[in-house]
Protein backbone atom coordinates (compact mmCIF):
# COMPACT_ATOMS: atom_id res chain seq x y z
CA UNK A 1 0.00 0.00 0.00
CA UNK A 2 1.30 3.42 -0.91
CA UNK A 3 0.58 6.45 1.20
CA UNK A 4 -2.86 7.98 0.65
CA UNK A 5 -2.44 10.57 -1.99
CA UNK A 6 -3.18 14.22 -1.59
CA UNK A 7 -6.37 14.11 -3.64
CA UNK A 8 -7.88 10.89 -2.45
CA UNK A 9 -7.08 8.40 0.27
CA UNK A 10 -5.70 5.17 -1.14
CA UNK A 11 -3.88 6.38 -4.25
CA UNK A 12 -0.14 6.43 -4.80
CA UNK A 13 1.13 9.86 -3.71
CA UNK A 14 1.56 12.13 -6.72
CA UNK A 15 3.67 14.62 -4.83
CA UNK A 16 6.07 12.27 -3.18
CA UNK A 17 6.36 11.82 0.51
CA UNK A 18 9.34 14.13 1.00
CA UNK A 19 7.49 17.05 -0.50
CA UNK A 20 4.46 16.39 1.72
CA UNK A 21 6.72 16.46 4.77
CA UNK A 22 8.28 19.74 3.71
CA UNK A 23 4.79 21.17 3.29
CA UNK A 24 3.66 19.89 6.67
CA UNK A 25 6.68 21.31 8.46
CA UNK A 26 6.29 24.66 6.70
CA UNK A 27 2.65 24.92 7.77
CA UNK A 28 3.43 23.90 11.36
CA UNK A 29 6.23 26.49 11.56
CA UNK A 30 3.96 29.21 10.16
CA UNK A 31 1.27 28.32 12.67
CA UNK A 32 3.63 28.16 15.65
CA UNK A 33 5.74 31.19 14.74
CA UNK A 34 3.56 33.94 16.32
CA UNK A 35 3.40 32.04 19.63
CA UNK A 36 7.15 31.32 19.56
CA UNK A 37 7.79 35.01 18.90
CA UNK A 38 5.54 35.92 21.82
CA UNK A 39 7.42 33.68 24.28
CA UNK A 40 10.88 34.71 23.00
CA UNK A 41 10.01 38.41 23.18
CA UNK A 42 8.75 38.02 26.73
CA UNK A 43 12.26 36.93 27.76
CA UNK A 44 14.02 39.94 26.19
CA UNK A 45 15.37 43.05 27.87
CA UNK A 46 13.42 46.23 27.01
CA UNK A 47 16.24 47.38 24.72
CA UNK A 48 16.33 44.08 22.86
CA UNK A 49 12.57 44.10 22.43
CA UNK A 50 12.64 47.38 20.49
CA UNK A 51 15.68 46.71 18.32
CA UNK A 52 15.56 47.34 14.57
CA UNK A 53 15.98 45.01 12.76
CA UNK A 54 14.36 42.68 15.32
CA UNK A 55 16.44 40.13 17.23
CA UNK A 56 14.84 36.71 17.45
CA UNK A 57 16.70 35.04 20.28
CA UNK A 58 17.24 37.05 23.47
CA UNK A 59 20.95 37.22 24.36
CA UNK A 60 20.33 37.07 28.10
CA UNK A 61 16.89 35.58 28.66
CA UNK A 62 15.31 36.87 31.86
CA UNK A 63 11.98 36.61 33.62
CA UNK A 64 11.99 40.26 34.70
CA UNK A 65 9.14 41.14 32.38
CA UNK A 66 6.92 38.54 34.05
CA UNK A 67 7.59 39.97 37.47
CA UNK A 68 6.85 43.51 36.30
CA UNK A 69 3.74 42.68 34.34
CA UNK A 70 2.28 40.61 37.17
CA UNK A 71 2.20 43.72 39.36
CA UNK A 72 1.19 46.03 36.56
CA UNK A 73 -2.01 44.21 35.60
CA UNK A 74 -2.75 42.71 39.00
CA UNK A 75 -2.33 39.28 37.43
CA UNK A 76 -3.16 37.20 40.52
CA UNK A 77 -6.54 38.79 41.01
CA UNK A 78 -7.28 38.71 37.27
CA UNK A 79 -6.47 35.01 37.12
CA UNK A 80 -8.85 34.29 39.99
CA UNK A 81 -11.59 36.30 38.24
CA UNK A 82 -11.04 34.43 34.96
CA UNK A 83 -11.11 31.11 36.80
CA UNK A 84 -14.39 32.04 38.55
CA UNK A 85 -16.04 33.19 35.30
CA UNK A 86 -14.88 30.19 33.27
CA UNK A 87 -15.31 27.66 36.11
CA UNK A 88 -18.81 28.60 37.26
CA UNK A 89 -20.06 29.09 33.69
CA UNK A 90 -18.67 25.72 32.62
CA UNK A 91 -20.23 23.92 35.60
CA UNK A 92 -23.60 25.46 34.80
CA UNK A 93 -23.37 24.56 31.12
CA UNK A 94 -22.44 20.94 31.92
CA UNK A 95 -25.40 20.41 34.27
CA UNK A 96 -28.04 22.18 32.17
CA UNK A 97 -26.85 20.66 28.87
CA UNK A 98 -26.81 17.12 30.24
CA UNK A 99 -30.36 17.42 31.59
CA UNK A 100 -31.76 19.00 28.43
CA UNK A 101 -29.85 16.61 26.18
CA UNK A 102 -31.38 13.73 28.12
CA UNK A 103 -34.92 15.10 27.79
CA UNK A 104 -34.55 15.82 24.07
CA UNK A 105 -33.16 12.39 23.25
CA UNK A 106 -35.00 10.06 25.66
CA UNK A 107 -38.44 11.62 26.18
CA UNK A 108 -41.24 11.96 23.65
CA UNK A 109 -43.38 15.02 24.16
CA UNK A 110 -45.48 17.37 22.08
CA UNK A 111 -43.54 20.13 20.38
CA UNK A 112 -40.20 18.46 21.09
CA UNK A 113 -38.72 18.95 17.65
CA UNK A 114 -39.92 22.52 17.29
CA UNK A 115 -38.49 23.38 20.70
CA UNK A 116 -35.19 21.78 19.79
CA UNK A 117 -35.07 23.63 16.47
CA UNK A 118 -35.59 26.99 18.19
CA UNK A 119 -32.87 26.14 20.70
CA UNK A 120 -30.41 25.22 17.95
CA UNK A 121 -31.19 28.42 16.04
CA UNK A 122 -29.85 30.46 18.96
CA UNK A 123 -26.47 28.79 18.43
CA UNK A 124 -25.94 30.81 15.26
CA UNK A 125 -26.72 34.17 16.79
CA UNK A 126 -23.77 36.58 17.06
CA UNK A 127 -23.72 37.97 20.63
CA UNK A 128 -23.65 41.58 19.41
CA UNK A 129 -27.29 41.28 18.28
CA UNK A 130 -28.50 40.94 21.88
CA UNK A 131 -25.73 42.93 23.59
CA UNK A 132 -27.55 46.24 24.05
CA UNK A 133 -30.77 45.02 25.75
CA UNK A 134 -28.87 42.32 27.66
CA UNK A 135 -26.54 44.96 29.10
CA UNK A 136 -29.57 46.95 30.23
CA UNK A 137 -31.29 43.85 31.68
CA UNK A 138 -28.24 42.97 33.77
CA UNK A 139 -28.05 46.59 34.90
CA UNK A 140 -31.70 46.72 35.92
CA UNK A 141 -31.40 43.65 38.17
CA UNK A 142 -28.43 45.32 39.87
CA UNK A 143 -25.71 43.01 38.56
CA UNK A 144 -23.69 45.39 36.40
CA UNK A 145 -19.99 45.64 37.25
CA UNK A 146 -20.11 42.24 38.98
CA UNK A 147 -18.86 38.76 38.11
CA UNK A 148 -22.39 37.46 38.66
CA UNK A 149 -23.58 39.71 35.86
CA UNK A 150 -20.92 38.27 33.54
CA UNK A 151 -21.78 34.67 34.44
CA UNK A 152 -25.59 34.66 34.71
CA UNK A 153 -26.64 34.87 31.02
CA UNK A 154 -24.20 32.12 30.01
CA UNK A 155 -25.23 29.28 32.33
CA UNK A 156 -26.95 27.42 29.50
CA UNK A 157 -26.17 27.23 25.82
CA UNK A 158 -27.50 25.62 22.69
CA UNK A 159 -24.24 24.04 21.60
CA UNK A 160 -24.02 22.06 24.85
CA UNK A 161 -27.62 20.85 24.48
CA UNK A 162 -26.96 19.83 20.86
CA UNK A 163 -23.83 17.91 21.82
CA UNK A 164 -25.41 16.13 24.78
CA UNK A 165 -28.53 15.14 22.87
CA UNK A 166 -26.32 13.51 20.29
CA UNK A 167 -24.26 11.52 22.79
CA UNK A 168 -27.05 10.63 25.26
CA UNK A 169 -28.95 9.09 22.32
CA UNK A 170 -26.24 6.42 22.28
CA UNK A 171 -26.96 5.30 25.85
CA UNK A 172 -29.06 2.07 25.65
CA UNK A 173 -32.69 2.40 26.81
CA UNK A 174 -32.49 -0.97 28.60
CA UNK A 175 -30.02 0.56 31.02
CA UNK A 176 -32.50 3.32 31.89
CA UNK A 177 -35.44 0.89 32.16
CA UNK A 178 -33.50 -1.33 34.54
CA UNK A 179 -32.71 1.62 36.76
CA UNK A 180 -36.37 2.70 36.71
CA UNK A 181 -37.44 -0.79 37.76
CA UNK A 182 -35.03 -0.45 40.67
CA UNK A 183 -36.92 2.68 41.63
CA UNK A 184 -34.30 5.27 40.66
CA UNK A 185 -35.62 8.78 40.04
CA UNK A 186 -35.06 10.42 36.66
CA UNK A 187 -32.61 12.93 38.16
CA UNK A 188 -30.67 10.13 39.70
CA UNK A 189 -30.54 8.29 36.39
CA UNK A 190 -29.19 11.38 34.63
CA UNK A 191 -26.40 12.00 37.09
CA UNK A 192 -25.40 8.46 38.09
CA UNK A 193 -26.01 6.44 34.91
CA UNK A 194 -26.12 8.77 31.89
CA UNK A 195 -23.32 11.11 32.99
CA UNK A 196 -20.64 8.42 33.33
CA UNK A 197 -21.76 6.88 30.03
CA UNK A 198 -21.16 10.15 28.16
CA UNK A 199 -18.09 11.22 30.17
CA UNK A 200 -15.82 11.82 27.14
CA UNK A 201 -18.37 14.16 25.56
CA UNK A 202 -18.82 15.94 28.90
CA UNK A 203 -15.04 16.36 29.10
CA UNK A 204 -14.97 17.85 25.62
CA UNK A 205 -17.86 20.18 26.41
CA UNK A 206 -16.15 21.24 29.64
CA UNK A 207 -13.02 22.13 27.68
CA UNK A 208 -14.87 24.01 24.96
CA UNK A 209 -16.86 25.97 27.51
CA UNK A 210 -13.91 26.70 29.78
CA UNK A 211 -11.63 27.89 26.98
CA UNK A 212 -14.38 29.92 25.34
CA UNK A 213 -15.31 31.76 28.54
CA UNK A 214 -11.70 32.17 29.67
CA UNK A 215 -11.00 33.91 26.35
CA UNK A 216 -14.25 35.85 26.13
CA UNK A 217 -13.79 39.62 25.99
CA UNK A 218 -16.76 41.54 24.59
CA UNK A 219 -19.36 40.61 27.22
CA UNK A 220 -17.18 40.96 30.37
CA UNK A 221 -15.88 44.29 29.05
CA UNK A 222 -19.45 45.52 28.59
CA UNK A 223 -20.71 44.34 31.98
CA UNK A 224 -17.74 45.26 34.14
CA UNK A 225 -17.43 48.85 32.88
CA UNK A 226 -14.29 50.02 34.62
CA UNK A 227 -14.64 47.94 37.80
CA UNK A 228 -11.03 46.81 37.50
CA UNK A 229 -10.98 44.62 40.63
CA UNK A 230 -13.34 42.22 38.84
CA UNK A 231 -11.47 42.12 35.51
CA UNK A 232 -10.58 38.77 34.00
CA UNK A 233 -7.06 38.37 32.63
CA UNK A 234 -8.00 39.21 29.02
CA UNK A 235 -9.33 42.63 30.02
CA UNK A 236 -6.40 43.36 32.33
CA UNK A 237 -4.15 42.41 29.46
CA UNK A 238 -5.88 44.76 27.06
CA UNK A 239 -5.13 47.61 29.43
CA UNK A 240 -1.45 47.19 28.60
CA UNK A 241 -2.36 49.00 25.41
CA UNK A 242 -1.30 52.35 26.80
CA UNK A 243 2.09 50.85 27.58
CA UNK A 244 1.94 49.02 24.28
CA UNK A 245 2.06 52.32 22.41
CA UNK A 246 5.72 52.71 23.29
CA UNK A 247 7.95 49.96 21.99
CA UNK A 248 9.99 49.98 25.19
CA UNK A 249 7.41 47.80 26.87
CA UNK A 250 7.05 45.14 24.21
CA UNK A 251 8.60 42.53 26.48
CA UNK A 252 5.99 43.32 29.16
CA UNK A 253 3.12 43.01 26.71
CA UNK A 254 4.43 39.68 25.46
CA UNK A 255 4.91 38.37 29.00
CA UNK A 256 1.32 39.32 29.83
CA UNK A 257 0.05 37.66 26.66
CA UNK A 258 2.01 34.49 27.46
CA UNK A 259 0.45 34.33 30.92
CA UNK A 260 -3.07 34.66 29.51
CA UNK A 261 -2.46 32.04 26.83
CA UNK A 262 -1.00 29.37 29.10
CA UNK A 263 -4.12 28.05 30.90
CA UNK A 264 -6.25 27.35 27.80
CA UNK A 265 -3.25 26.01 25.91
CA UNK A 266 -2.15 23.65 28.70
CA UNK A 267 -5.71 22.42 29.09
CA UNK A 268 -5.90 21.77 25.38
CA UNK A 269 -2.61 19.88 25.15
CA UNK A 270 -3.69 17.52 27.92
CA UNK A 271 -7.21 16.95 26.70
CA UNK A 272 -7.01 17.43 22.96
CA UNK A 273 -8.06 13.87 22.15
CA UNK A 274 -11.52 14.65 23.58
CA UNK A 275 -11.70 17.83 21.52
CA UNK A 276 -10.80 16.16 18.27
CA UNK A 277 -12.95 13.10 18.88
CA UNK A 278 -15.99 15.20 19.73
CA UNK A 279 -15.60 17.57 16.80
CA UNK A 280 -15.20 14.56 14.53
CA UNK A 281 -18.20 12.75 16.02
CA UNK A 282 -20.53 15.73 16.01
CA UNK A 283 -19.18 17.46 12.92
CA UNK A 284 -18.95 20.73 14.78
CA UNK A 285 -17.15 22.31 17.69
CA UNK A 286 -17.34 24.74 20.56
CA UNK A 287 -18.93 27.96 19.55
CA UNK B 1 -48.60 10.25 25.94
CA UNK B 2 -45.47 11.03 27.82
CA UNK B 3 -45.23 9.19 31.13
CA UNK B 4 -42.43 11.52 32.20
CA UNK B 5 -44.30 14.80 32.00
CA UNK B 6 -43.02 16.22 35.26
CA UNK B 7 -39.49 15.06 34.59
CA UNK B 8 -39.50 16.55 31.10
CA UNK B 9 -40.26 19.95 32.56
CA UNK B 10 -37.68 19.56 35.32
CA UNK B 11 -35.01 18.52 32.80
CA UNK B 12 -35.67 21.33 30.34
CA UNK B 13 -36.30 24.37 32.55
CA UNK B 14 -32.73 24.81 33.84
CA UNK B 15 -31.41 25.32 30.30
CA UNK B 16 -34.36 26.52 28.24
CA UNK B 17 -35.33 29.02 30.96
CA UNK B 18 -32.04 30.93 30.79
CA UNK B 19 -31.96 30.65 26.98
CA UNK B 20 -35.48 32.12 26.79
CA UNK B 21 -34.69 34.92 29.25
CA UNK B 22 -31.18 35.81 28.07
CA UNK B 23 -31.38 35.10 24.33
CA UNK B 24 -34.98 35.13 23.07
CA UNK B 25 -36.16 38.06 25.21
CA UNK B 26 -33.15 40.22 24.24
CA UNK B 27 -33.76 39.45 20.52
CA UNK B 28 -37.38 40.55 20.90
CA UNK B 29 -36.20 43.66 22.76
CA UNK B 30 -33.60 44.47 20.10
CA UNK B 31 -36.28 44.29 17.40
CA UNK B 32 -38.75 46.32 19.46
CA UNK B 33 -36.22 48.97 20.49
CA UNK B 34 -35.06 49.44 16.91
CA UNK B 35 -38.33 51.36 16.30
CA UNK B 36 -37.79 53.66 19.28
CA UNK B 37 -35.68 56.50 20.53
CA UNK B 38 -34.11 55.15 23.69
CA UNK B 39 -31.06 55.88 25.82
CA UNK B 40 -29.27 52.74 27.02
CA UNK B 41 -28.74 54.48 30.37
CA UNK B 42 -32.48 54.55 31.12
CA UNK B 43 -35.12 51.84 31.79
CA UNK B 44 -36.80 50.18 28.78
CA UNK B 45 -40.05 51.98 29.69
CA UNK B 46 -38.58 55.33 28.62
CA UNK B 47 -38.29 54.23 24.98
CA UNK B 48 -40.54 56.31 22.70
CA UNK B 49 -41.86 54.90 19.42
CA UNK B 50 -40.51 56.64 16.32
CA UNK B 51 -41.39 54.12 13.59
CA UNK B 52 -38.73 53.56 10.96
CA UNK B 53 -36.75 56.72 11.75
CA UNK B 54 -33.69 54.82 13.02
CA UNK B 55 -33.53 52.76 9.84
CA UNK B 56 -33.97 55.86 7.71
CA UNK B 57 -31.15 57.47 9.69
CA UNK B 58 -28.63 54.62 9.34
CA UNK B 59 -29.23 54.40 5.60
CA UNK B 60 -29.23 58.16 5.04
CA UNK B 61 -26.29 60.19 3.77
CA UNK B 62 -25.78 61.85 7.18
CA UNK B 63 -22.58 61.11 9.09
CA UNK B 64 -24.43 58.42 11.11
CA UNK B 65 -25.51 56.78 7.87
CA UNK B 66 -22.07 57.06 6.31
CA UNK B 67 -20.38 55.47 9.33
CA UNK B 68 -22.88 52.62 9.50
CA UNK B 69 -22.79 51.83 5.80
CA UNK B 70 -18.99 51.94 5.99
CA UNK B 71 -19.08 49.41 8.84
CA UNK B 72 -21.50 47.20 6.89
CA UNK B 73 -19.22 47.22 3.83
CA UNK B 74 -16.11 46.61 5.95
CA UNK B 75 -17.77 43.65 7.67
CA UNK B 76 -18.93 42.19 4.34
CA UNK B 77 -15.45 42.57 2.90
CA UNK B 78 -13.82 41.11 5.98
CA UNK B 79 -16.21 38.13 6.00
CA UNK B 80 -15.82 37.43 2.28
CA UNK B 81 -12.02 37.56 2.48
CA UNK B 82 -11.95 35.37 5.59
CA UNK B 83 -14.14 32.70 3.99
CA UNK B 84 -12.23 32.88 0.69
CA UNK B 85 -9.00 32.11 2.56
CA UNK B 86 -10.25 29.77 5.28
CA UNK B 87 -12.13 27.29 3.10
CA UNK B 88 -9.42 26.43 0.53
CA UNK B 89 -6.70 26.42 3.21
CA UNK B 90 -8.68 24.13 5.50
CA UNK B 91 -9.29 21.70 2.62
CA UNK B 92 -5.58 21.68 1.69
CA UNK B 93 -4.47 21.24 5.31
CA UNK B 94 -7.18 18.65 5.93
CA UNK B 95 -6.04 16.52 3.00
CA UNK B 96 -2.46 16.78 4.25
CA UNK B 97 -3.31 15.73 7.83
CA UNK B 98 -5.62 12.99 6.57
CA UNK B 99 -2.68 11.18 4.97
CA UNK B 100 -2.93 8.02 7.03
CA UNK B 101 0.64 6.98 6.48
CA UNK B 102 2.38 10.26 7.15
CA UNK B 103 3.91 10.15 10.59
CA UNK B 104 3.61 13.49 12.33
CA UNK B 105 0.28 14.42 10.81
CA UNK B 106 -1.16 14.37 14.33
CA UNK B 107 1.44 16.89 15.44
CA UNK B 108 0.43 19.23 12.63
CA UNK B 109 -3.21 18.89 13.60
CA UNK B 110 -2.34 19.71 17.22
CA UNK B 111 -0.32 22.78 16.28
CA UNK B 112 -3.07 24.02 13.96
CA UNK B 113 -5.82 23.47 16.48
CA UNK B 114 -3.80 25.00 19.32
CA UNK B 115 -3.98 28.46 17.74
CA UNK B 116 -7.76 28.24 18.10
CA UNK B 117 -7.36 28.08 21.89
CA UNK B 118 -5.44 31.34 22.15
CA UNK B 119 -7.46 34.30 23.45
CA UNK B 120 -8.13 36.78 20.65
CA UNK B 121 -6.83 39.60 22.84
CA UNK B 122 -3.43 37.90 23.06
CA UNK B 123 -3.48 37.22 19.31
CA UNK B 124 -4.22 40.88 18.66
CA UNK B 125 -1.41 42.05 20.96
CA UNK B 126 1.12 39.66 19.44
CA UNK B 127 0.19 40.49 15.84
CA UNK B 128 0.30 44.21 16.53
CA UNK B 129 4.01 43.63 17.27
CA UNK B 130 4.59 41.16 14.43
CA UNK B 131 3.14 43.71 12.00
CA UNK B 132 5.18 46.61 13.37
CA UNK B 133 6.69 48.23 10.24
CA UNK B 134 10.18 48.79 11.65
CA UNK B 135 10.80 46.40 14.56
CA UNK B 136 8.37 43.66 13.48
CA UNK B 137 9.66 40.31 12.23
CA UNK B 138 7.15 40.01 9.34
CA UNK B 139 8.64 42.87 7.34
CA UNK B 140 12.09 41.55 8.25
CA UNK B 141 11.22 38.13 6.75
CA UNK B 142 9.72 39.78 3.67
CA UNK B 143 12.94 41.77 3.30
CA UNK B 144 14.92 38.52 3.17
CA UNK B 145 12.95 37.39 0.11
CA UNK B 146 13.21 40.79 -1.52
CA UNK B 147 9.78 42.28 -0.70
CA UNK B 148 9.77 45.84 0.59
CA UNK B 149 8.31 46.74 4.01
CA UNK B 150 4.51 46.78 4.15
CA UNK B 151 2.53 49.29 6.26
CA UNK B 152 0.12 46.56 7.52
CA UNK B 153 -2.11 47.99 10.27
CA UNK B 154 -1.03 51.59 9.74
CA UNK B 155 -2.43 52.15 6.24
CA UNK B 156 -6.12 52.27 5.26
CA UNK B 157 -5.31 50.10 2.22
CA UNK B 158 -3.88 47.19 4.18
CA UNK B 159 -5.29 47.39 7.74
CA UNK B 160 -8.46 45.34 7.16
CA UNK B 161 -6.58 42.65 5.22
CA UNK B 162 -4.02 42.48 8.04
CA UNK B 163 -6.81 41.68 10.48
CA UNK B 164 -8.19 39.07 8.06
CA UNK B 165 -4.77 37.33 8.08
CA UNK B 166 -4.73 37.36 11.87
CA UNK B 167 -8.23 35.85 11.92
CA UNK B 168 -7.28 33.17 9.38
CA UNK B 169 -4.20 32.27 11.42
CA UNK B 170 -6.35 31.81 14.52
CA UNK B 171 -9.22 29.88 12.96
CA UNK B 172 -7.80 27.73 10.17
CA UNK B 173 -7.08 24.83 12.54
CA UNK B 174 -10.70 24.60 13.62
CA UNK B 175 -11.94 24.42 10.04
CA UNK B 176 -9.22 21.91 9.20
CA UNK B 177 -10.58 19.60 11.89
CA UNK B 178 -14.07 19.99 10.40
CA UNK B 179 -12.72 19.05 6.97
CA UNK B 180 -10.93 16.01 8.41
CA UNK B 181 -14.23 14.96 9.99
CA UNK B 182 -15.83 15.27 6.55
CA UNK B 183 -13.04 13.32 4.85
CA UNK B 184 -13.30 10.39 7.25
CA UNK B 185 -16.96 9.98 6.25
CA UNK B 186 -16.14 9.35 2.58
CA UNK B 187 -16.11 5.59 2.10
CA UNK B 188 -13.06 4.10 0.43
CA UNK B 189 -15.31 2.09 -1.89
CA UNK B 190 -16.35 5.29 -3.70
CA UNK B 191 -12.72 5.91 -4.65
CA UNK B 192 -12.26 2.28 -5.67
CA UNK B 193 -15.28 2.47 -7.96
CA UNK B 194 -14.05 5.74 -9.52
CA UNK B 195 -10.64 4.25 -10.10
CA UNK B 196 -12.13 1.27 -11.94
CA UNK B 197 -13.71 3.90 -14.20
CA UNK B 198 -10.21 5.23 -14.83
CA UNK B 199 -10.23 8.34 -12.64
CA UNK B 200 -7.02 9.24 -10.88
CA UNK B 201 -5.13 12.02 -9.15
CA UNK B 202 -6.73 15.39 -9.51
CA UNK B 203 -9.90 14.18 -11.17
CA UNK B 204 -10.57 11.99 -8.12
CA UNK B 205 -10.37 15.12 -5.99
CA UNK B 206 -12.57 17.13 -8.34
CA UNK B 207 -15.23 14.49 -8.93
CA UNK B 208 -15.32 12.64 -5.61
CA UNK B 209 -13.65 14.42 -2.69
CA UNK B 210 -14.89 17.95 -3.30
CA UNK B 211 -18.54 17.10 -4.08
CA UNK B 212 -18.71 14.80 -1.06
CA UNK B 213 -17.26 17.55 1.12
CA UNK B 214 -20.00 19.93 0.00
CA UNK B 215 -22.06 19.68 3.18
CA UNK B 216 -19.00 20.15 5.38
CA UNK B 217 -17.91 23.18 3.36
CA UNK B 218 -21.39 24.71 3.50
CA UNK B 219 -21.40 24.35 7.26
CA UNK B 220 -17.84 25.74 7.44
CA UNK B 221 -18.84 28.74 5.34
CA UNK B 222 -21.79 29.53 7.63
CA UNK B 223 -19.70 29.19 10.80
CA UNK B 224 -16.87 31.25 9.28
CA UNK B 225 -19.39 33.95 8.41
CA UNK B 226 -20.93 34.00 11.91
CA UNK B 227 -17.42 34.17 13.39
CA UNK B 228 -16.32 36.90 10.99
CA UNK B 229 -19.12 39.31 11.90
CA UNK B 230 -18.04 38.98 15.53
CA UNK B 231 -14.56 40.39 14.96
CA UNK B 232 -13.98 42.84 17.77
CA UNK B 233 -10.77 42.50 19.79
CA UNK B 234 -8.14 43.48 17.18
CA UNK B 235 -10.21 46.52 16.20
CA UNK B 236 -11.01 47.59 19.77
CA UNK B 237 -7.44 47.04 20.88
CA UNK B 238 -5.23 48.16 18.01
CA UNK B 239 -6.94 50.16 15.29
CA UNK B 240 -10.07 51.63 16.97
CA UNK B 241 -11.76 51.41 13.59
CA UNK B 242 -9.01 53.33 11.81
CA UNK B 243 -6.96 54.30 9.90
CA UNK B 244 -9.61 56.49 8.22
CA UNK B 245 -12.46 54.17 9.22
CA UNK B 246 -11.00 51.28 7.20
CA UNK B 247 -11.37 48.74 10.03
CA UNK B 248 -14.60 50.08 11.54
CA UNK B 249 -16.55 46.80 11.61
CA UNK B 250 -20.12 46.20 12.79
CA UNK B 251 -19.57 44.60 16.19
CA UNK B 252 -17.20 47.40 17.16
CA UNK B 253 -19.44 50.10 15.69
CA UNK B 254 -22.69 48.79 17.23
CA UNK B 255 -21.09 48.58 20.66
CA UNK B 256 -19.74 52.12 20.34
CA UNK B 257 -23.11 53.55 19.33
CA UNK B 258 -25.39 51.45 21.58
CA UNK B 259 -23.29 51.10 24.73
CA UNK B 260 -20.63 53.83 24.80
CA UNK B 261 -22.78 56.57 23.26
CA UNK B 262 -25.91 55.03 24.85
CA UNK B 263 -27.97 55.46 21.67
CA UNK B 264 -29.88 52.24 22.33
CA UNK B 265 -32.55 52.66 19.66
CA UNK B 266 -30.05 53.47 16.94
CA UNK B 267 -27.74 50.63 17.99
CA UNK B 268 -30.67 48.20 18.01
CA UNK B 269 -31.62 49.20 14.47
CA UNK B 270 -28.04 48.45 13.43
CA UNK B 271 -28.21 45.05 15.18
CA UNK B 272 -31.48 44.21 13.41
CA UNK B 273 -29.94 45.17 10.07
CA UNK B 274 -26.97 42.91 10.78
CA UNK B 275 -29.29 40.03 11.71
CA UNK B 276 -31.32 40.50 8.51
CA UNK B 277 -28.16 40.67 6.40
CA UNK B 278 -26.96 37.41 7.99
CA UNK B 279 -30.27 35.60 7.44
CA UNK B 280 -30.40 36.75 3.80
CA UNK B 281 -26.77 35.75 3.16
CA UNK B 282 -27.10 32.30 4.75
CA UNK B 283 -30.36 31.64 2.89
CA UNK B 284 -28.72 32.71 -0.38
CA UNK B 285 -25.72 30.46 0.25
CA UNK B 286 -28.00 27.45 0.81
CA UNK B 287 -30.17 28.29 -2.20
CA UNK B 288 -27.07 28.57 -4.36
CA UNK B 289 -25.73 25.27 -3.04
CA UNK B 290 -29.00 23.50 -3.75
CA UNK B 291 -29.29 24.86 -7.29
CA UNK B 292 -25.79 23.67 -8.10
CA UNK B 293 -25.63 20.28 -9.75
CA UNK B 294 -23.30 18.06 -7.76
CA UNK B 295 -20.13 17.11 -9.53
CA UNK B 296 -18.17 20.23 -10.31
CA UNK B 297 -16.79 23.02 -8.21
CA UNK B 298 -19.00 22.81 -5.16
CA UNK B 299 -17.74 25.89 -3.39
Amino acid sequence: MAARDIYAPGEGAPLGRALLYVLMIAIAVAAAFPLAWMVLSSLKTPAEAMQTPPVWIPATPSLDAYEKVTDLINAGRSFVNSAIIAGVTTTGILITSLMAGYAFSKYRFRGRDALFAITIATMFLPPIVTLIPLYRMIGSIGLSASLAGVILPNLANAFGIFLMRQFVAGVPDELLEAARLDGASEMRIVFTIVAPAVAPALAALALFAFVYHWNSYLWPLTVLQGNSSEYPIVISLSRLLSYNRSAINTNLVMAGATLAVLPPLILFVFLQRFFVRTVTASGMGGQ
Amino acid sequence: MNPFRKSTLAMLVPSLGPIAVFVLVPIALTIGLSFTKWSTQTPFATASFIGLDNFAEIFSSSSVGRDFKGALVNTALYSALSIALLLPLSVAFGLLVHQARLKGAEVLRTVLFATYMVPMIAVALVFSKLYSPSEGPINQILGLVGIGPQPWLSSPDTALVSIVFLNVWQQVGYFTVLVIAGLTQIPQSVYDAARIDGAKGFSLFGFITLPLLKRTLLFSAVIALINAVQVFEPVALITQGGPVGSTNVLTYHIRRVGIERAQGGLGSAMSVTLLLALVITVTAVFAFARSEPTGRGAK
